[in-house]
C-alpha cells in the first residue's frame, strides 16, 4: 500500500514536471505512534507564491516550515522544485487528517489532496545506545519502573501553569516540569515553545542543576524536576495555546538479569531514547475592561507605586534640572510606555534614562523603573512641572488605579547670556556679528511734532474746510464769470453802463482843456462827451444822432421838457462856440451845466 | 477776494500747527537733556510725563524707545518705536530702530512672503505721516483749484490748455494723497499689533487654559491681534501662525 502510494505520488511528480506544474503532499509515515515525530512535505515543481499551510487537525507541529528548493537541467530543459516540509507529533491514538495546502502557480491554484494518518498507541523506537549528554542530579532510585513497555507513561512533560483564564498582560508563570520513573542519561532540547502571542521573560534558575523532588501525579510517584520557568505577558486577546517543549532522553530501563553475575551488579539495562512534549496548554485571555478606564492609561497591568522628585528648585536659565519619575511594583514593568511627563513648553526636554532594577520570580517579575529626563529652562519665570498621571489596571481587583505625582513649582533665574539666545540664533547668523558693530539711531532733538490724543489733523473739521476751500473758490470763481458773461452778452446794456464813465472821461478831458485855456478844444469835449453820452445812453446809432432825435427818446423815456430844453440848449452853445466866440455864458458855466445835465438824466433813465 | 482766502487759510491752520504748548516744550528738551546725560531713567518719566499729559507725538515715542533700549528694556522699546512707526511710518530712524531692536528679541521670526505688489503699495502708503498727506492733501486741492480759476480766466488757448492739464495733475495729486492717508489710517486700525511683554507665552490652540500648546514665544516679539473673545486674544505671528494667549501677556501698540 504505502509502496503503491510512493510509486503513485513519484508518477504523477514525474508527470507534474513534464506536461505541467504539480502541488502535492506526502508523509513519511502513514501509521505513527503517539509522541513520533513524522514528516509531512508539499512539493510544487514549478515556482510558486502565496503559499498556504493546511490545517493539521490535532497534530502537533514540532519543526518547520523546512523549506528546500532544487533545480535540475535534463537536455537543456530546466525544471525546479520546491518543498514545505514540517515535522509533526501526535498526542493521542486515532485518526488524523492534514488538511490542504494550496499555492499559486503560474496564476493557477493549486491544492494538495487531504493526507489521513493514523495514530496507534505509541511504542516508542528502541535504540541501543549507551551514554548521553548531560547528567542528571540524583533522582530518586526507588522510583522504579513499574511497567517496562510504556515509555511515555514513565517520562513526561508537563506545562503547569499558575492562572488559565487572565487580563490581556496580566503575568501567568508558566513551568515546564519533567516527570520520570526511569533513570535518565541524557537529554537533549528538540524544540522550544515559540509562545506566540506572548511576551516572555525566563526565570533565572538559582542553581545550575535542575534540584530533584518527588511528587505525586495521578496517584503514581515520580521524580520531578523544573526545566524550564517563564513568566508570560499575554499581548493579545482571546484563547492563546502555550506551545509544546519538545525534548529527548535517553532512559535507562532496567532489563531481567540474564545471570546471576548481572544480578549481582545492579542488574542489566537497556538505553532507550524516549521523545516528550508536553501537551498544549490554552490560557483564555480577557480584554482590559472598557469601563473607568483612564485616559491616560498605556497599558500597565499589576500592582505599581509611582513618584517623582527633582533635583533642584531653583536654578538659572540655561542651567540642567533632573526630573526622576520611579515606578516601582510587580507586572509588566519592562513593557511600560515613556511616561507622559509634560513640563513647561519653554523647558527642553529630553530622553529619559532608563535605569531598570528588575527580578523575575516564581511570583512574576517585579522591581522598579527609573526614569531620569533632563531638563533645561531656557528662560527666567516660576514655572510649574505638572504632576505626571500614572494609571494601571490591577488584575486581582479588576480595578483601574490613577495615580499621579506631586507638580513641583520651579523658579528660574535669570542665567547667564552666552552670546546671545542659545535656542533662537545659530551660532552660524550673520546678524549676530552685525549686530556688534551696530547701535541704534540718536533721539529726535527737533521740537516734539505733539498733538492731543484723538486730534488729528487728517480727518478734523478744519481739514475738511481747507479740503473745501479750493472747490468753494472754483465755484466762486465759476459763478463770476457766468455773471460777467451775462452781463457783456447785452450790447445796449452794455453801452448803457458805459455811458456814464465815457461822458465823465470826455468831461475829465473838458475840464483839463478848460484849465488850459483852450476854448474850442474844451467846446469839442464837451460835445463829444455829451453826443457819445447820449448815443450810448439812448441807443442812437451815429449816423442818426441829431437834436430832434434825442430830443424824441428822451421824451419817450419821459425826461420833462425843462431838462431836454436845458440839454439842447448845451448842444447847440457847445455847436456854436465851436465856430465862433460865444459870449455872455462863462466856460465854467457850460462845463458844470453839461455835467449836471448828464447827471440829470442819469438819474431819471 | 484772494487775500481773503489766504487769511482763512491761517485762521484755520493755526491752531492746528501751534498746538505745542511752551510747557511741552521744555518737559522735551529737559528729557532729551536727561538723555543725553545717559540718565535714561529719569529721561523716560519725562518723556512719559509728556504722554501723560494727553499728548502723542512721535519724536515723543521715538525717544522714548531710545531709552528704554539703553535701560535694556527690549519689550517696552519696541513698543514705542513701534508707537512712533504708526504716527510717522516714513521716518526712516524709527524703522532702523525697530529692525536693530527686534534682533535683540529671542524669537527669530521670518515674516511670510507677500506679493511685491503689495510691498511696493504697502511702503507708498507709509511713505509719510497722516498728517503730512493731510496737508498734502490740502495744498494740492487749493493749487490745482486755483489753476483751474486761471484756466477760467484764460484768454488764449495755449494759457486754457496749459493750466487744464496742470490743475487735472494737481488734482489727482491731491486725491492720491487723500487715498494714501486714508489707506494709512485705515491700515493702522485694522492692523492692531501687540509687543508680547512676559518672558515665555504658551500659544494655545483654543481660548482655554487646557488646550495644547501650538508654539511659545518670548518677550519682544511682534504680533498682529486678530480678535478678542471671552477674555483671550487671537494673535498672528508674522509668520503667519496664530493661536490664543491672555491679554495680560502682551501690550498692544
Amino acid at each position: 500500500m504505502n509502496i503503491k502510494k510512493y510509486i503513485f505520488i513519484l508518477l504523477l511528480c514525474c508527470t507534474g514536471s513534464v506536461w505541467g506544474q504539480s502541488f502535492t503532499a506526502s508523509v513519511s509515515k502513514s501509521q505513527v505512534a503517539t509522541g513520533e515525530v513524522f514528516e509531512v512535505q508539499f512539493t510544487l515543481n514549478a515556482s510558486g507564491g502565496s503559499y498556504t499551510q493546511p490545517s493539521f487537525g490535532g497534530l502537533q507541529v514540532v519543526g518547520g516550515p523546512n523549506e528546500s528548493t532544487s533545480m535540475e537541467s535534463v537536455n537543456g530543459s530546466m525544471s525546479q522544485s520546491v518543498s514545505i516540509g514540517y515535522d509533526l507529533v501526535a498526542s493521542k491514538e486515532g485518526t488524523y487528517t492534514i488538511g490542504s495546502a494550496t499555492v499559486v502557480s503560474n496564476g493557477k491554484t493549486l491544492s494538495t489532496r487531504p493526507i489521513t494518518v493514523k495514530v496507534i498507541k505509541g511504542s516508542p523506537q528502541q535504540q541501543q545506545q549507551q551514554g548521553g549528554q548531560g547528567q542528571q542530579a540524583g533522582p530518586d532510585n526507588s522510583i522504579g519502573a513499574a511497567a517496562s513497555g510504556d515509555m511515555a507513561k514513565n517520562v513526561f512533560i508537563r506545562a503547569v501553569v499558575d492562572k488559565k483564564n487572565v487580563y490581556l498582560g496580566e503575568q501567568i508563570t508558566v513551568t515546564y516540569r519533567l516527570y520520570t520513573r526511569v533513570g535518565l542519561v541524557g537529554n537533549s532540547f528538540d524544540k522550544a515553545p515559540d509562545l506566540n502571542g506572548f511576551w516572555s521573560q525566563d526565570i533565572k534558575a538559582a542553581q545550575q542543576n535542575t534540584p530533584w523532588k518527588t511528587e505525586m501525579y495521578q496517584g503514581q510517584r515520580y521524580n520531578a524536576a523544573d526545566i524550564k520557568q517563564t513568566i508570560l505577558f499575554p499581548q493579545r486577546d482571546g484563547n492563546l495555546i502555550i506551545d509544546p517543549l519538545t525534548m529527548s532522553f535517553v532512559a535507562r530501563k532496567a532489563m531481567p538479569a540474564r545471570d546471576i553475575m548481572e544480578q549481582m551488579f545492579g542488574g542489566r539495562y537497556e538505553d532507550v531514547k524516549v521523545k516528550a512534549s508536553s501537551p498544549p496548554v490554552t490560557i483564555h485571555v480577557k480584554p482590559l475592561p472598557e469601563a473607568g478606564k483612564p485616559a491616560g492609561f498605556t497599558g500597565a497591568v499589576g500592582v505599581f507605586k509611582v513618584a517623582a522628585s527633582v533635583d533642584k528648585k531653583e536654578l538659572k536659565a540655561n542651567e540642567a534640572l533632573n526630573y526622576q519619575l520611579k515606578i516601582t511594583g510587580s507586572g509588566n514593568i519592562k513593557l511600560l510606555k515613556d511616561a507622559n511627563i509634560n513640563p513647561p513648553a519653554d523647558f527642553e526636554k529630553y530622553d529619559p534614562k532608563i535605569t531598570d532594577t528588575i527580578t523575575e520570580t516564581e511570583r512574576g517579575v517585579s522591581g522598579s523603573r527609573l526614569l531620569t529626563y533632563l531638563l533645561i529652562p531656557r528662560h527666567q519665570g516660576n514655572y510649574t512641572i505638572e504632576p505626571v498621571p500614572f494609571s494601571y489596571f490591577n488584575p486581582a481587583t479588576g480595578r483601574y488605579v490613577s495615580l499621579a505625582t506631586p507638580a513641583f513649582a520651579i523658579k528660574v533665574n535669570k542665567g547667564v547670556d552666552a552670546g546671545g539666545n542659545v535656542t533662537s540664533l545659530s551660532p552660524a547668523d550673520q546678524r549676530d556679528i552685525k549686530m556688534l558693530s551696530k547701535d541704534i539711531r540718536y533721539i529726535k532733538t527737533s521740537g516734539p511734532d505733539v498733538y492731543k490724543n484723538g486730534e488729528m489733523f487728517f480727518g478734523s473739521a478744519g481739514y475738511y474746510l481747507l479740503l473745501l476751500l479750493g472747490p468753494l473758490a472754483f465755484a466762486g470763481a465759476f459763478a463770476y464769470r457766468r455773471y460777467n458773461e451775462q452781463q457783456n452778452s447785452d450790447v445796449v446794456k452794455v453801452k448803457n453802463r458805459r455811458a456814464a464813465k465815457l461822458a465823465a472821461k470826455h468831461m475829465a478831458n473838458a475840464q483839463h482843456e478848460l484849465q488850459a485855456g483852450n476854448t474850442k478844444a474844451f467846446y469839442e469835449a464837451v460835445s463829444r462827451g455829451l453826443y457819445g453820452y447820449l448815443s450810448d445812453k439812448l441807443n442812437i446809432p451815429a449816423a442818426d444822432l441829431n437834436q430832434e432825435n434825442i430830443a424824441a427818446e428822451l421824451k419817450n423815456r419821459s425826461v420833462d421838457d425843462a431838462l431836454i430844453q436845458k440839454l439842447l440848449n448845451t448842444l447847440n452853445l457847445c455847436e456854436m462856440a465851436r465856430f465862433a466866440p460865444v459870449s455872455g455864458v462863462s466856460q465854467q458855466d457850460v462845463f458844470n451845466g453839461a455835467k449836471s445835465t448828464i447827471n440829470d438824466i442819469e438819474t431819471h433813465v | 477776494m484772494m487775500k481773503r482766502i489766504t487769511y482763512l487759510l491761517l485762521l484755520l491752520a493755526l491752531p492746528l500747527i501751534s498746538l505745542a504748548n511752551s510747557e511741552t516744550d521744555a518737559l522735551f528738551a529737559k528729557a532729551n537733556n536727561q538723555y543725553s546725560k545717559a540718565k535714561y531713567k529719569d529721561a523716560v518719566q519725562t518723556y512719559q510725563s509728556i504722554l501723560s499729559n494727553g499728548y502723542q507725538s512721535a519724536a515723543v515715542y521715538f525717544n522714548l524707545g531710545n531709552a528704554y533700549y539703553k535701560l535694556g528694556d527690549i519689550p517696552s522699546a519696541l513698543l514705542y518705536y513701534e508707537k512712533a512707526h504708526k504716527l510717522n511710518p516714513g521716518d526712516d530712524d524709527i524703522n532702523f530702530n525697530i529692525q536693530l531692536t527686534t534682533l535683540k528679541t529671542t524669537d527669530k521670526i521670518d515674516a511670510a512672503p507677500d506679493l511685491f505688489l503689495t510691498k511696493w503699495w504697502q511702503a507708498f502708503v507709509l511713505c509719510c505721516s497722516v498728517t503730512t498727506l493731510g496737508w498734502l492733501s490740502v495744498l494740492f486741492f487749493i493749487a490745482g483749484f486755483g489753476v483751474l480759476i486761471v484756466y477760467l480766466f484764460a484768454a488764449t488757448v495755449s494759457l486754457k490748455r496749459g493750466t487744464f492739464y496742470t490743475s487735472m495733475a494737481l488734482l489727482f495729486l491731491g486725491l492720491l494723497s487723500i487715498l494714501m492717508a486714508a489707506n494709512q489710517v485705515h491700515y493702522f486700525t485694522s492692523h492692531q499689533q501687540a509687543i508680547v511683554f512676559s518672558n515665555s507665552v504658551t500659544v494655545k490652540s483654543e481660548p482655554e487654559k487646557a488646550a495644547k500648546t501650538l508654539f511659545v514665544i518670548h518677550e519682544g516679539t511682534k504680533v498682529d491681534v486678530l480678535e478678542n473673545t471671552n477674555g483671550w486674544l487671537r494673535v498672528k505671528l508674522l509668520n503667519g501662525n496664530d493661536g490664543w494667549i491672555l491679554p495680560a501677556d502682551v501690550k498692544e501698540i
